[in-house]
C-alpha cells in the first residue's frame, strides 16, 4: 500500500502565488486513532497521568485540610462542638473568637512587634549571610576552610543545648570584658562606663546582635545556600569588573548583589517567616510581659472560658484560631513570593 | 584577627609577589569578618560555657546571684544512671530519627521527581508542596503537637472527648495492609514501616519541604541533552531514572540525609528535645538538662559521621573541574 502511494502523484488541489494545497491519501480516521490511543504507549501515559493527579491531588490535600479544618473551627460556636451533625460547616456562624483574641490579648500590639522583629533581623541576616557567603564562595585565603567548618558547626549545634548559656550571655553582656573593665571600678581612673555589664534581655538586642554576627535562627543553613549560589556566578563577570578598575566592594555591590535578588528574596523569606513563627528565642530573651510578641497571644480569653461537655474541642479551636491569626500575614506574602521562591532556590543549584 | 592578617600577608612571601592575591585574601577576610567576629566573641564562649557548665552544680545564694560548685561528672552521672526517664527517652528517640530519615528522604525524592516533570498544574502543586516550609515551624508546630481538631473533623465515630486517639482517622487500616502482605510473604517489619509511614504521611510532608526545594534544584541542574541521548538509545524510564537521575542526585541525597538528621534532631517536636527542656524548666535541673544535651548532641554527630562516611563512599560526583 505504501509502495503504491509513493508512485501517486499527489493532486494538486489548488494554486495561488506562494501557496500550494495537495491532496495526499490519507490513512484513514479510524485506524490514525487507533494508532495514537489504542497503542501501548498511550495507555501507560494516561494511567501515570492518573496515577501521578491522584497522588498529587491526595498529598495536597493532606497538606491543605488542617488548614480548612483550622479554618471552619474558628467560625463556631461552642454548641457546634457538642452538636454531632456538625463536621466542617458550622451551624451557629459567629466571629466571637476572632474578636476575642484581638481584643483582649493584645493581637495588634504582638502584630506590630512582631513585625518590627522579624522585618529587622531578616534584612539584617539577609545581607550579613550574603556578606559572609560571598567571600567564603570567591576568595581562596588560609583558613576558608576553617571558617565554612565553623558555619557548619553553628548549624548542627541545635540552640536548646546552649539555652541556659546563651541566656547569661545576654543577661550579663559584655564584649570580652572591656564594659567591666571600663564600668566595673577594677581601675579607678578608668571608670568611664556608668555600668558594668548590660541586661539585654527584654530587647530586641540579643537578635539583633545574633544577626549582624551570622549567628541567628538557621543563619548555617542561609550561609551555605548562597555560598553556593554564590559559587555557580561565573568568575568572568568579576574579572571583568576589576579590569574596568573596580574595586572588591563596588563589585560585590554593584554587580553581584542585582545578580542575586531572587536567591535574597528566597532568603529573606525563610528568615522572616521562620523569625515570625519562632517561640524559642522569644520566650528565652523575653522573659516579661512588657512587650507582646507572637507567643504571648497563645492563650484562651477570659470572655471565652467555660466549663462545658465540648470544651477540649472548643479550647483547642481557639488556640487553633490563634495560629490561625498569626500564620496570616505569612500567608498573604507566601501567595505573592512563592514564585520567587522556587526560582531562587533552582537558581541557586545547591549541587553538593 | 592579627595573626590571620600577618597570616594572610605572609603566605605569599614565599612564592611570586602577587598583589591581586593578597588583596583578594584581605578583602575575602573583610567578607567573613562580621561571622569570624561573632563567632569568636559570641559563640565560641558560649559554647564552652555550656561545656563548662555541665560540670558544675549552681547554687542560688539568697541575697540573689548563685555560686558555681564543681562536681565533675555527677551531672553525667545522674542523667544516665539516676534520672529514671532519659535513657529510656532517648533511645526510642534514635529509633525514631532511623525511621524518619530514610522516609523523609524518600518521599522528598519522589516528590522532587514528581513536580519536576511538565504537566497540569505544576506551578499550583509545587505551591501547595513548600507551604509547609514557611508555615509548620516553631510556633505552629507547638500549637498542632496539642491538636485534637483535625482527629475530630476526620473521625467518623461522633465526638472525641480529646482523651484518647480516635482509632477511625487512621488513613489505613493496618489490619488491611498486614494481610495483604502477608500473603505477600514479606517480613512484617517492612510492613508496620510502610503503614506507619503511611499513617504518618501528614508529619513526613511537613517535614520535607526544605529537602524537596534542595532536590528538585539538584534535578534542574542535570544537563537535558543527558536525558535526551538516553531517549535515543532506547533507554526507559525506569532506566533512566536508576542511571542517570539517581547517580546525578545522589550528592544531594547525602546533602539532604545530614540536613534531615540536623533538622529533625533540633525541632521541637523531637521527644528527646522536648524531655529536655523539661528539665530545663524544672528549678534545680539547669544543670543537668545541659549535660543531657551535650550528651545528646555527641551521639548525634557520631550518627551524622557514620551515615556520611558510608553515604559519601556511594556517592557520585561529577567533575566539572
Amino acid at each position: 500500500m505504501d509502495a503504491q502511494n509513493m508512485q501517486k502523484a499527489p493532486a494538486v488541489m489548488k494554486e495561488s502565488k506562494n501557496k500550494i494545497k495537495v491532496d495526499f491519501e490519507r490513512t484513514p480516521l479510524k485506524e490514525r486513532l487507533m494508532a495514537k490511543f489504542g497503542s501501548l504507549f498511550f495507555v501507560q501515559k494516561v494511567v501515570w497521568f492518573i496515577f501521578r493527579l491522584v497522588l498529587l491531588v491526595g498529598i495536597s490535600y493532606v497538606i491543605l485540610f488542617p488548614f480548612f479544618s483550622k479554618i471552619s473551627g474558628s467560625f463556631m460556636a461552642p454548641e457546634d462542638f457538642v452538636d454531632v451533625t456538625v463536621r466542617l460547616i458550622p451551624k451557629h456562624f459567629t466571629l466571637d473568637i476572632y474578636k476575642a483574641i484581638i481584643n483582649e490579648l493584645g493581637y495588634w500590639e504582638a502584630f506590630v512587634n512582631t513585625l518590627v522583629l522579624s522585618v529587622s533581623t531578616a534584612l539584617i541576616q539577609t545581607f550579613v549571610c550574603c556578606v559572609v557567603a560571598y567571600g567564603l564562595a570567591k576568595f581562596k585565603f588560609k583558613g576558608n576552610n576553617l571558617v565554612f567548618l565553623a558555619v557548619v558547626l553553628t548549624m548542627v549545634v541545635p540552640h536548646q543545648t546552649l539555652q541556659l548559656s546563651l541566656f547569661m550571655q545576654f543577661r550579663y553582656f559584655d564584649i570580652l570584658g572591656i564594659f567591666s573593665l571600663l564600668g566595673g571600678g577594677v581601675i579607678e581612673s578608668l571608670k568611664i562606663l556608668p555600668f558594668a555589664e548590660l541586661n539585654l534581655t527584654n530587647t530586641y538586642w540579643p537578635m539583633i546582635i545574633l544577626s549582624m554576627c551570622g549567628l541567628g535562627f538557621k543563619n548555617g543553613l542561609y550561609i551555605f545556600m548562597l555560598r553556593q549560589f554564590f559559587r555557580g556566578v561565573p568568575d568572568e563577570l568579576e574579572e571583568s569588573a576589576y579590569i574596568d578598575g573596580s574595586g572588591v566592594f563596588r563589585t560585590f555591590i554593584q554587580i553581584i548583589l542585582p545578580l542575586s535578588v531572587p536567591m535574597m528574596i528566597t532568603v529573606f523569606l525563610f528568615a522572616f517567616s521562620w523569625q515570625w513563627t519562632d517561640d524559642f528565642y522569644t520566650t528565652l530573651f523575653f522573659t516579661t510581659t512588657k512587650t507582646t510578641l507572637m507567643p504571648d497571644i497563645i492563650d484562651i480569653p477570659k470572655s471565652l472560658e467555660m466549663n462545658y461537655a465540648g470544651q477540649n474541642l472548643y479550647y483547642a479551636a481557639i488556640r487553633n484560631t490563634c495560629g490561625l491569626m498569626i500564620i496570616m500575614p505569612l500567608i498573604i506574602m507566601y501567595l505573592f513570593c512563592q514564585r520567587y521562591l522556587i526560582q531562587g532556590i533552582e537558581r541557586s543549584g545547591i549541587t553538593g | 584577627m592579627t595573626n590571620t592578617k600577618t597570616a594572610a600577608k605572609s603566605a605569599p612571601k614565599n612564592k611570586r609577589p602577587a598583589s591581586l592575591d593578597r588583596k583578594k585574601a584581605r578583602a575575602g577576610w573583610v567578607f567573613v569578618l562580621p561571622f569570624v567576629l561573632g563567632f569568636l566573641i559570641i559563640y565560641l564562649p558560649i559554647i564552652i560555657e555550656s561545656i563548662r557548665l555541665s560540670f558544675y552544680r549552681i547554687k542560688p545564694i539568697t541575697g540573689g546571684g548563685f555560686e558555681l560548685l564543681p562536681v565533675g561528672l555527677q551531672n553525667y552521672q545522674e542523667a544516665l544512671f539516676v534520672d529514671p526517664d532519659f535513657v529510656k527517652t532517648l533511645v526510642s528517640g534514635l529509633k525514631q530519627l532511623c525511621f524518619d530519615i530514610p522516609a523523609i528522604v524518600i518521599f522528598s525524592l519522589f516528590m522532587a521527581v514528581l513536580l519536576n516533570q511538565k504537566m497540569f498544574g505544576r506551578a499550583a502543586f509545587r505551591a501547595i508542596f513548600f507551604v509547609p516550609v514557611i508555615l509548620s515551624t516553631g510556633l505552629i508546630e507547638s500549637i498542632d503537637a496539642q491538636n485534637i481538631m483535625s482527629e475530630y473533623m476526620e473521625g467518623s465515630e461522633g465526638i472525641n472527648d480529646g482523651s484518647g486517639e480516635s482509632v477511625a482517622s487512621e488513613l489505613v487500616s493496618a489490619m488491611d495492609v498486614e494481610r495483604l502482605f502477608a500473603n505477600m510473604k514479606v517480613g512484617s517489619e517492612l510492613v508496620t514501616y510502610v503503614t506507619t509511614m503511611i499513617n504518618n504521611i501528614y508529619n513526613i510532608v511537613n517535614r520535607s519541604g526544605v529537602q524537596m526545594l534542595i532536590f528538585l534544584s539538584g534535578l534542574q541542574s542535570i544537563s537535558p541533552a543527558i536525558y535526551e541521548s538516553c531517549s535515543i538509545d532506547g533507554a526507559t524510564a525506569w532506566e533512566t531514572f536508576w542511571k542517570i537521575t539517581f547517580p546525578m542526585i545522589s550528592p544531594m541525597i547525602l546533602v539532604n540525609g545530614i540536613y534531615t538528621i540536623i533538622d529533625s534532631f533540633t525541632s521541637e517536636s523531637n521527644q528527646v528535645m522536648t524531655f529536655i527542656s523539661g528539665v530545663y524548666e524544672q528549678a534545680d535541673g539547669n544543670v543537668i538538662s545541659s549535660a543531657m544535651s551535650w550528651m545528646y548532641f555527641i551521639i548525634v554527630m557520631l550518627i551524622i559521621a557514620a551515615v556520611a562516611g558510608v553515604m559519601s563512599a556511594y556517592v557520585f560526583y561529577q567533575r566539572r573541574d
